[in-house]
């Protein structure tokens, strides 16, 4: 059913297809659909229009028009995000996958520029001939772009040695919603001033949008080992974890999966030949020299054995530590065989926690009658509990809410965060007054209005509106399809039925 | 922690009492502290448990960590363990308004909200008063060991070695190039040296020991020494920063490394990319820096850390760009913090 396109908003459309071409501007509801939701399907908001620019030029051209116009929009990388972020509702998507452009390989200096459309395992694939790779790895790796990973300071499971997406950022051209265009960071050496660069980064796309990414490679370790070991509890696991990190051994990863997620990825297609009757394994791996790579995975093995490892096994080779980790990257997509929806938390806590919480999070999920599959990055205490279930019943959508509800507070009353890598998006705003003060959610509020003074880009995310003692609600209600409204309550988020 | 800059304040505003541990866990790696505890307080604090802050900014311990952030000073552990803005898990600061601001949290993990922390990292007091950090903390290391390899051949030859050394898998925590006139007071001999850190566990600093003595020859030195080091500019007139490509460093880096002049020395990370030039009080003063590095200053960072008072003001400012200036007046309307520090 195509529903009749507002006069203002055709008018936008055609101006942006002048921009771009005609093909590349999304204005019917039916085309528009497969952009209402990000990686995370428990929500789904219906942008007005989608505009993908094809290089920088336009990109600029686009916002410029935008401003002009005094029109809000959300830019979007691959739309494989966890936290609802790159949803625009009623708004315009900037789509940015087809900025793909490697612009330069510095390869003495170990640097790379990018545009924001890169695809992370490209970038990695591209500068792997030249013994480099870049670092941060989220498990959407294949997927998802740098820019995206700027906007959420993606993590991964290799950022418990290398570090997160901000350690790996050295400069960035980000052109801001009111089209001007400003150079954060510096290319060529340091220099004195704010680190505006580290304020853009994790800014989930309310800053502006950055045209070409600096970024930092790593030279490829000399040696890689990866253990699995598995466990008969999941305590055991836990303070083995614990015992690593102790020991002053910097695994390169140390992931995390309980019993219930070993036996669903192993029912199918990324089986890695977990044993399916283990209640808990640990995927660790280590690099580095050989010579010191080779005493601390004695070291590791030890300590996994001590704290009560049935076996450890060492990958013999690349193929068999690809296969190791192809079942923990692809272990939420194997979660998709159990129920069509899939909710997923990010919260971290302290290491030395990790026992207790993991404990309640059982407990939790029995009170709520909830299976919740643990997969985590266990070396940093970034969790991932994460519930399959059917968003059309509507007694276990609440249960399943409720249980999530009671995860993310035990996790914040132990001294944690609400998001490691995520972002806060739509998902988390909710929790954003648990864990900050009123007056840091307002110097939150200060800087986004000094990046972005009208409140077009990304609007609605983040931080909650009503934190913002300046902002003039008024100022909200411009005409022309740049409303901010509030987002919904985010405890009860109704099933939305896909449309048909 | 004015450095001399030309801070327009009729109060001091001292923080040296605000001090002391506000949580440390050690399982956890991570240390809340106020702002007045000095360096050395945590060094010792962290060493009880094997554990260390790998920051070890010029100058000395005596230094406080509010006032280490607030100027993202780093050392030679930088280039191995990250600046101080890599350090930083969150903090609490004063804003202009006198609202106490909480950024980040004390989890080595955290994207929740808008990175202030990072913001106020190297701000120099201007938008806000740092008054407590939450750090990432390191286990020390097993082996810490450190040598001197003598440049005494050509420059060719040094050159020569620096790239064989920094291009090789190798992975110091440390290294510094010094000019003659900094080598002598840290008694490593009348000339040119590049002095190496290496730490880990028994078998990776065996191997790395082994592997430098392979291709240079190496002496074995005190640990000590890098303190020593960090020192050196302690009466310093002037200092200066001048960093840029660490490729471009590995190639000029030796030739840098003259040293003309007893008041002046300088040291570079070549893998950080940066230079350090130590200026003492001389007589001298027809002397023009600038062209004495032989380096296109159109292709380095610039960033001037101590100077005389006089000659701030003809400096340009570092936060003049329409956003810094935003930001400025945003956290800080009335401008009492810090006026011209950052020749605002």
């Amino acid at each position: 059913m195509t529903q009749p396109i507002p006069r203002a908003q055709s008018a936008v459309a055609e101006r942006l297809a002048e921009i771009v071409g005609e093909r590349h501007v999304l204005s019917r509801q039916s085309e528009l659909l497969v952009y209402n939701s990000d990686g995370l399907p428990g929500y789904r908001r219906q942008p007005s229009l989608a505009v993908f620019p094809g290089n920088r030029d336009e990109t600029i051209a686009i916002v410029r028009l935008l401003a002009d116009e005094g029109l809000s929009f959300v830019p979007r990388g691959a739309g494989t995000g966890l936290s609802g972020g790159a949803l625009a509702d009623d708004i315009v998507i900037i789509g940015l996958h087809r900025l793909k452009k490697i612009i330069s390989l510095d390869v003495a200096n170990r640097r790379a520029t990018v545009e924001p459309g890169v695809v992370n395992l490209r970038l990695n694939k591209y500068v792997a001939p030249h013994g480099l790779l870049y670092a941060p790895d989220p498990s959407s790796e294949a997927a998802c772009t740098i820019g995206g990973n700027v906007a959420e300071n993606a993590g991964g499971p290799h950022c418990l040695k290398y570090g997160v997406t901000l350690n790996h950022v050295l400069a960035m051209t980000v052109i801001l919603p009111s089209g001007e265009i400003v150079e954060l960071g510096s290319k060529i050496g340091e220099r004195d001033g704010y680190d505006l660069r580290g304020a853009f980064i994790g800014s989930e796309g309310c800053f502006g949008i950055a045209l070409d990414i600096t970024l930092k490679l790593t030279p490829k370790p000399q040696a890689v080992r990866t253990l699995l070991a598995d466990f008969m509890s999941v305590n055991e696991a836990a303070r083995v974890t614990s015992g690593i990190i102790a020991s002053g051994i910097v695994p390169a990863a140390l992931e995390f999966m309980d019993g219930p997620t070993i036996r669903v990825v192993e029912s199918s297609i990324y089986a890695a030949g977990y044993p399916k009757d283990a209640e808990a394994i640990l995927l660790i791996e280590l690099d580095g020299l050989e010579a010191g790579v080779t005493a601390d995975l004695e070291a590791v093995r030890q300590i996994c054995l001590d704290g009560g490892a049935r076996n450890v096994k060492v990958a013999r080779d690349d193929a068999e530590r690809m296969k190791l980790w192809q079942g923990r990257k692809k272990a939420f997509g194997a979660m998709g065989r159990l129920a069509p929806h899939l909710i997923v938390q990010d919260a971290v806590i302290p290491r030395t926690r990790l026992p207790e919480i993991l404990e309640t999070i059982h407990a939790i999920s029995e009170k709520y009658r909830v299976v919740v599959c643990n997969v985590f990055h266990a070396g940093d205490g970034n969790l991932h509990p994460n519930i399959a279930y059917s968003a059309d019943d509507p007694d276990e959508s609440e249960r399943v809410h409720k249980a999530m509800t009671e995860i993310m507070r035990a996790c914040i009353d132990a001294g944690g965060s609400i998001t490691g890598e995520h972002g806060v998006g739509l998902d988390k705003m909710g929790y954003m007054e648990a864990i900050f003060s009123e007056n840091s959610l307002n110097a939150m509020c200060e800087l986004r209005g000094v990046f972005d003074p009208d409140r077009r880009a990304n609007p609605g995310k983040v931080v909650p509106i009503h934190a913002c003692k300046e902002w003039n609600a008024v100022a909200s209600a411009r005409a022309g399809g740049g409303v901010v409204r509030e987002p919904r309550p985010l405890e009860a988020e109704p099933a939305h039925p896909a449309a048909t | 922690m004015t450095a001399g800059r030309p801070v327009r304040a009729s109060r001091n505003l001292s923080l040296r009492d605000d001090a002391g541990v506000v949580s440390y866990v050690p399982g956890d790696l991570t240390l809340t502290v106020r702002a007045g505890t000095p360096l050395s307080e945590i060094e010792r604090v962290t060493r009880e448990h094997d554990q260390w802050l790998p920051l070890d900014p010029y100058g000395s311990n005596d230094g406080t960590i509010g006032a280490t952030i607030a100027t993202a000073s780093a050392g030679p552990l930088a280039s191995h363990f990250g600046l101080p803005r890599d350090l930083v898990l969150g903090l609490e600061f004063v804003n202009g308004r006198g609202d106490v601001v909480r950024a980040g949290g004390k989890v080595v993990k955290n994207v929740a909200g808008f990175d202030l922390s990072r913001l106020l990292t190297g701000s120099w007091g201007s938008l806000g008063v740092i008054t407590e950090v939450t750090l990432r903390l390191y286990a020390r290391p097993q082996i810490d060991r450190s040598v001197v390899v003598r440049l005494e051949g050509s420059e060719k030859e040094s050159t020569a070695f620096l790239h064989a050394f920094l291009t090789s898998p190798l992975s110091p925590f440390s290294v510094e190039l010094l000019s003659a006139s900094a080598a002598r007071p840290l008694d490593l001999g009348s000339s040119q040296v590049c002095l190496v850190r290496f730490g880990g566990n028994a078998a990776a600093v065996d191997m790395q020991l082994r592997a430098l003595s392979s291709i240079a020859r190496s002496e074995e030195v005190d640990t000590g020494v890098w303190d020593k080091l960090r020192s050196l500019e302690n009466d310093a007139e002037g200092v200066m920063r001048i960093s840029g490509p660490p490729a471009m460093f590995r190639g000029v880096s030796v030739h840098m490394l003259f040293d003309e002049f007893p008041w002046m020395a300088e040291y570079i990370n070549p893998v950080r990319g940066v230079l350090r030039l130590i200026v003492h009080a001389h007589d001298d003063a027809t002397a023009d820096d600038e062209s004495l590095l032989g380096v296109d200053p159109a292709f380095v960072g610039v960033v001037f850390e101590t100077l005389p008072s006089r000659v701030w003001q003809d400096l340009p400012s570092a936060v003049s760009d329409a956003l810094s200036q935003r930001i400025k007046r945003a956290y800080d309307p009335n401008n009492v913090l810090n006026p011209g520090i950052l020749g605002d």
